[in-house]
This record gives C-alpha cells, structure tokens and sequence, in this order.
C-alpha cells in the first residue's frame, strides 16, 4: 500500500510540473499581454501544489499570496497603463 | 515493472520539465521585444530557480515512512528529535527561497515602475524601437 502511495505523489508531481511547462510555454509565446499574465499565474498555481508536494508548506503560505495576487495585478497595473498587444 | 524504476522516472519528470522551463524563460528573457514580457520572464526564471532550490532539499521516502516538513510540533524529547532528523527534509533551502521570494516581489515593483517611466518617457515599451529612439 505504502509503494503504491510514494508512487502516486510522484506522478502528481510529475503531471504539475509538464503542466507548468505548457502554461510557461503559453506566457512566452501569447501576444496579448493580459493572457500572457494570467498564464504566469496558473504557472505559479501548479508550482505552489509543487511546493506542497516537495514538503514546504511555509513556502505555499508566502508564494501563493505573492505569485498569484501580488505580481500579475501589478503588472496588470502597468499593462493598462501603458500598451497591451506585443507587435510582430 | 519496478516500482523504484517508476519512481526514479517519475522524478526525472519532474526535473526534466523543471529545465524545460528554465530554457524557456531564459528565451523569453533574451528574445522577445516587449519589455512587460522580458518582466513576466524574469519572475518566471526566478521561480524555476527557487524550485531547483526546494527540489535539492527534498528526501524521497525511506522504507514507505513519508517525509516530513521541517516543524516540530511538540516539546522536543530525545525519540521526537531523532524521528525528525531521520524524516524531516532539509529546512535551509526553505529559509533562503523565502527570502529570495520576496526579494523578487521587491526587484518586480521596481521594474514595472521603471517601466511606467520609459513608457511617459517614450511613449512605447517596444525595446526594438527604444533602441532607436535618442534622447
């Protein structure tokens, strides 16, 4: 039983990071600036089950508040202030 | 199959897309021409980086006993701290990617205010065009 748990946390781990890879891989390519940001943010969602998943829960507790809230509406912030399309 | 094969695969996985993502933001960091998006790389890189950082510190499970985060919860007696020096991951690599976490929320507030300040200097954030902008 205890094999088979140790197991499938791995494989959430496993399947949270090659989905992290895909939001990353979106935040980079997206030309519109504003998806481009909340692509950033699921990113950082699936890095804070990581971190859960890598045993540091007082990490979860600061990361979550700062990488999901803090930074995209900042930067949202900045996006209406200035422009929001990245020309060709 | 073996289980620790699987196991051993699972975690390359892990660190595989780990570096996958690394190599993407270093791209986006280096290539692509708008300023917003060289920031939304940055924090990127610097998060791929601190999961380096919490993945070094980790302890696979020893004998199916699961480890532990690094908190001791009671009055420490000699059986308690020997179970937690024997399960418990490594708490430095912790301590330091708090501090890197929020050192990064300060190094971002200061980038997009630098950014607002090119953008009412020169009216667009395209670095190909500031580039030939003059004065």
């Amino acid at each position: 039983m205890n094999v088979y748990a140790e197991t499938i946390v791995y494989l959430i781990m496993a399947v949270v990071s090659l989905l992290s890879v895909v939001a990353v891989y979106l935040a980079i390519v997206e030309r519109d600036l504003i998806k481009a940001v909340i692509y950033s943010a699921l990113q950082s969602g699936f890095y804070a089950v990581l971190y859960y998943l890598l045993m540091a829960p007082d990490i979860v507790l600061v990361y979550l508040p700062v990488a999901v809230g803090l930074i995209p509406g900042v930067l949202i912030v900045l996006i209406s202030k200035t422009e929001r399309w990245e020309k060709e | 199959m073996d289980a620790e094969f699987i196991n051993t695969y699972l975690l390359l996985v892990t660190l595989t897309s780990l570096l996958a993502n690394a190599i993407i933001s270093i791209y986006g960091l280096f290539f692509k021409p708008h300023y917003t998006k060289k920031v939304i790389a940055l924090t990127i890189l610097s998060d791929t980086m601190n999961t380096f950082a919490i993945y070094l510190g980790y302890r696979t499970w020893v004998n199916g006993v699961n480890p532990r985060p690094p908190v001791l919860t009671s009055t420490p007696t000699e059986k308690s701290i020997s179970e937690f020096t024997a399960r418990a991951v490594d708490p430095l690599p912790q301590a330091l990617v708090l501090t890197a976490v929020v050192i990064g929320l300060a190094v971002t507030l200061f980038l997009v205010f630098l950014g607002y300040i090119l953008y009412t200097h020169y009216k667009t954030l395209d670095m190909r065009e500031i580039k030939k902008l003059k004065g």
